[in-house]
């Protein structure tokens, strides 16, 4: 491998990490409220529709990301009535989930363009490099010249570590997640703290999927999200419940993702499906190895009864 | 005094069921004021209704002589009503500090004002002796300073009014004395206290008044120096009740189980076992006394099997087990009343007649085939049988045993056990939230089985049980055995001392 093979994969990284951080992190902001959301891999799905459409009728891929987050946020709230409201089952819900909103966007795409062999294509969003940064020989080019959305994941990462270890607002949350009957008995709103992180949840997940079509690849196709919800499921456990933890977990998975893609280019002999396997096998790897040691919020996937006997 | 806070006519209903009837109480400014009733009595529904966990059915509550409709706990901690559950609502994953500040509205501040939130606290903590180490997290911290955290975590909020639910309960004798002197100083600064409880000695030494609860209603307010703890019994059951006397048996027969130096996760203070040799002989019962959380827990599941000593040597009588797993002493005719009911006795969403058969769905009378067809009618007869015998009250035997109350949910696993016709029968907490009449049940049951021949391994926190029943007492401490003393004319003080270490 030469130089530019291994900026070319650092950069892959950190694109293929994003969208994964972005989901990953609202995955974290779901959990800590105890809401295990495992319907990310829908979110996306949707997600990635609608920022798709809205990017090709208006080619304005910020605007297309909102539309997505927001889009995110409606399908989120099915599952937040059921399971918070109606105390069901969190992973029943968010199985549902992944099961109506993919489908939903397929027909949604369908009903749209019709059934034809070509790809409607959008707009990228633009990479936007920052001044002086950019250039830093080595890593500026690498670091400082990509989309806004990049930026954007990783200031929240140091946003979402601030907020859960510093501030008053972001230990009421964590406490709905570890033992709400405790966090109402002290005055906190369990029930709105759950509705919030389930806001938030969608709105990044959402986000997230729209990264996909807006920042990734310029069209979308059906399976676009590929497991990638699942992944940032993973990686909020690998990364023990903690923003910067999760951010090394994306950036390992997304090395491997950025890795066997460059490794099915070089390769003509091995198939292809064989590499591609590499991010998941690492997810599984990861998961059993750490498995048994960890433990998340301890109210997680427990619904909450506030008269309960 | 001048009246701080009334409850008048409250009701609280759960579907059918009245867990709290028209109930009043009255507390008054720097008074202890006892609530005192057996469990589901109703004494915590009111309590939760208080602090606004539960709306209450009908009724009203006066503050300071106004009327006030409390919502929810963060408007019961407004008016200044700060509520120590019996279940600690503590954080464990976080410090104590974090805990005490959870919720906080003091400052519009975004951020923890770590320093001077510390320095607050502190000083209340000086103010009435509360001493906790601020930086340390709960789960590494002793249940009595979980206790204080709780105690300050309410101060912290201006609480005026502090409840206190069976606060007693998880504490060491030393702990208990720490308790009442941390309750005479909240008393001197005028604050009032609940106190729930249902044991009537410390409920004489800390109360101004005591309030009875029974089956949902208030019976009457007495004022302590006026009454005695014979008459808060008879109030709190309704009926003149007095206290068995069990004979002692002092010359047992052979061994049926051994343990020679057993030893388990020996570093754990609190959920370990270090070099422990004791022995069941048929037709005795060995009690196991000491504080919750001394290794009892794991030597009743080494005995019945369920984990495996790191060391040392189990002999069941009188050889090694064949198959060290439940499987090989069920086998071996050892049955376990188990500490958790619903967590290792019972399949709540089963049946009481499946329940009453896990264990023996093998047995002929039950299944062809060594279990692959059940006799559906065999075990309907059975559990029919079996449900006049120990009396357990249900709509029918085909009903979930998680709707059946406390009592009969013992009776159920009591029925399952002992009709295995034990060698040994291991009884952990069996009384435990139990009314009198079902703990009567239970014991009677348990003396009745030893004078059969059974060998008794009774494990239990409560004192007074282990007293009554035991033949010969052994004291369990940070998993290590302290003495052993005879059941009859046991040395009470002796034995309090060991159970606190000393």
């Amino acid at each position: 491998m030469d130089g530019s093979t291994i900026s070319d994969l650092i950069i892959a990284t950190v694109r293929m990490a994003t969208p994964l951080l972005i989901v990953a992190l609202a995955e974290l902001y779901s959990e800590r409220a105890g809401m295990v959301n495992i319907g990310l891999d829908g979110i996306m799905a949707f997600g990635a529709l609608v920022g798709f459409l809205v990017c090709y009728w208006t080619g304005n891929p910020y605007l297309a990301v909102i539309c997505a987050a927001v889009a995110g946020v409606g399908v989120n709230m099915v599952y937040a009535f059921c399971t918070i409201t109606l105390c069901a089952n969190q992973i029943v819900y968010g199985m549902a989930i992944n099961i109506f909103a993919p489908a939903l966007a397929s027909f949604i795409y369908r009903v749209v363009f019709g059934v034809s062999s070509t790809l409607a294509q959008a707009t990228l969003m633009k990479t936007v490099a920052i001044p002086v940064l950019k250039d830093i020989p080595l890593f500026g080019k690498l670091l400082f010249d990509q989309t806004p959305m990049v930026y954007l994941s990783y200031l929240l990462v140091i946003i979402t570590a601030i907020y859960f270890n510093r501030t008053k607002s972001g230990l009421n949350y964590k406490a709905v997640g570890e033992y709400p009957k405790a966090a109402e008995t002290m005055g906190i709103n369990v029930i709105r703290q759950k509705y919030i992180a389930c806001i938030i949840c969608g709105f990044f997940a959402g986000a997230g999927g729209a990264y996909l079509t807006t920042c990734y690849v310029n069209t979308y196709s059906d399976g676009v999200v590929a497991g990638r919800g699942f992944i940032a499921l993973a990686a909020v456990i690998f990364g023990r419940w903690t923003s910067p933890g999760v951010m090394m977990a994306c950036l390992l998975f997304g090395f491997f993702d950025a890795l066997q893609l460059r490794l099915q280019i070089g390769s003509n002999l091995i198939p292809y499906q064989l590499f591609q396997m590499i991010p998941y096998v690492m997810t599984l790897l990861a998961l059993t190895l750490l498995g048994n040691k960890i433990s998340g919020p301890k109210a997680n996937c427990k619904p909450y009864f506030r008269e309960e006997r | 005094m001048e009246e701080l806070l009334r409850m008048e006519g409250i009701s609280k209903q759960f579907g059918e069921f009245f867990a709290n009837r028209n109930v009043c109480f009255e507390v008054r400014a720097g008074e202890v004021h006892t609530l005192l009733g057996e469990n589901g009595a109703g004494k915590s529904t009111l309590m939760n209704v208080l602090v606004g966990l539960y709306q209450p059915t009908s009724g009203s509550i006066f503050l300071h002589g106004k009327k006030v409709k409390i919502d929810s706990p963060a408007h019961a901690v407004k008016l200044g009503i700060g509520m120590v559950h019996q279940h600690f609502m503590l954080v464990e994953a976080m410090t104590v500090f974090e805990n005490i500040i959870l919720g906080d509205r003091r400052s519009k501040k975004p951020f923890i004002d770590v320093k001077e939130r510390k320095k607050e606290i502190l000083e209340l903590s000086w103010k009435y002796g509360l001493n906790v180490e601020l930086d340390e997290k709960i789960t590494n911290i002793a249940v009595g300073a979980q206790q204080r955290v709780e105690i300050l975590k309410a101060l912290y909020r201006g609480a005026e009014l502090l409840i206190l639910d069976e606060p007693t309960a998880a504490l060491t004798d030393v702990e208990v004395e720490g308790l009442y002197s941390i309750i005479e100083k909240l008393k001197a600064e005028g604050k009032s206290i609940v106190f729930i409880s249902h044991k009537m000695r410390e409920v004489l030494h800390v109360s101004d008044r005591i309030t009875i609860l029974r089956a949902g209603e208030a019976i009457c307010t007495l004022d302590a120096d006026k009454t005695t703890s014979q008459e808060l019994a008879n109030l709190m059951i309704g009926r003149e009740l007095s206290e068995p006397i069990y004979s002692k048996v002092t010359q047992p027969g052979d061994p049926v189980i051994e343990f020679i130096n057993v030893s388990y996760k020996k570093s754990f203070k609190h959920g370990g076992l270090s070099e422990v040799s004791l022995r069941v002989a048929k037709g005795e019962i060995l009690g196991i006394a000491g504080v919750d959380g001394n290794g009892q827990s794991q030597l009743a599941q080494i005995a019945a099997g369920v984990i495996v000593n790191e060391s040392g040597e189990v002999k069941l009588k009188g050889k090694k087990p064949s198959t060290f797993a439940p499987r090989g002493f069920i086998d071996e005719r050892v049955s376990l009343i188990p500490e958790d009911r619903n967590l290792m006795g019972l399949v709540g969403d089963m049946s009481i007649e499946d329940n009453l058969v896990f264990k023996s769905t093998e047995d002929v009378r039950f299944s062809n085939f060594h279990g692959w067809l059940l006799k559906k009618n065999a075990i309907r007869q059975y559990s029919e049988e079996l449900r006049d015998k120990y009396d357990i009250r249900c709509q029918s035997v085909a009903q979930e045993t998680r709707n059946l109350s406390g009592g009969n949910q013992q009776k159920v696993i009591l029925a399952r056990e002992l009709e295995a016709e034990p060698d040994l029968l291991i009884a952990v907490h069996p009384t435990r939230g139990l009314d009198i009449g079902a703990t009567r049940y239970v014991r009677d049951s348990m003396i009745e089985a030893r004078d059969k021949g059974c060998g008794v391994l009774l494990i239990s926190a409560d004192f007074d049980e282990v007293l009554q029943l035991s033949d010969r007492i052994i004291v369990l401490f940070e998993g290590q055995i302290m003495g052993e003393y005879s059941g009859k004319n046991p040395p009470i003080q002796e034995i309090s001392l060991a159970m606190a270490g000393k």
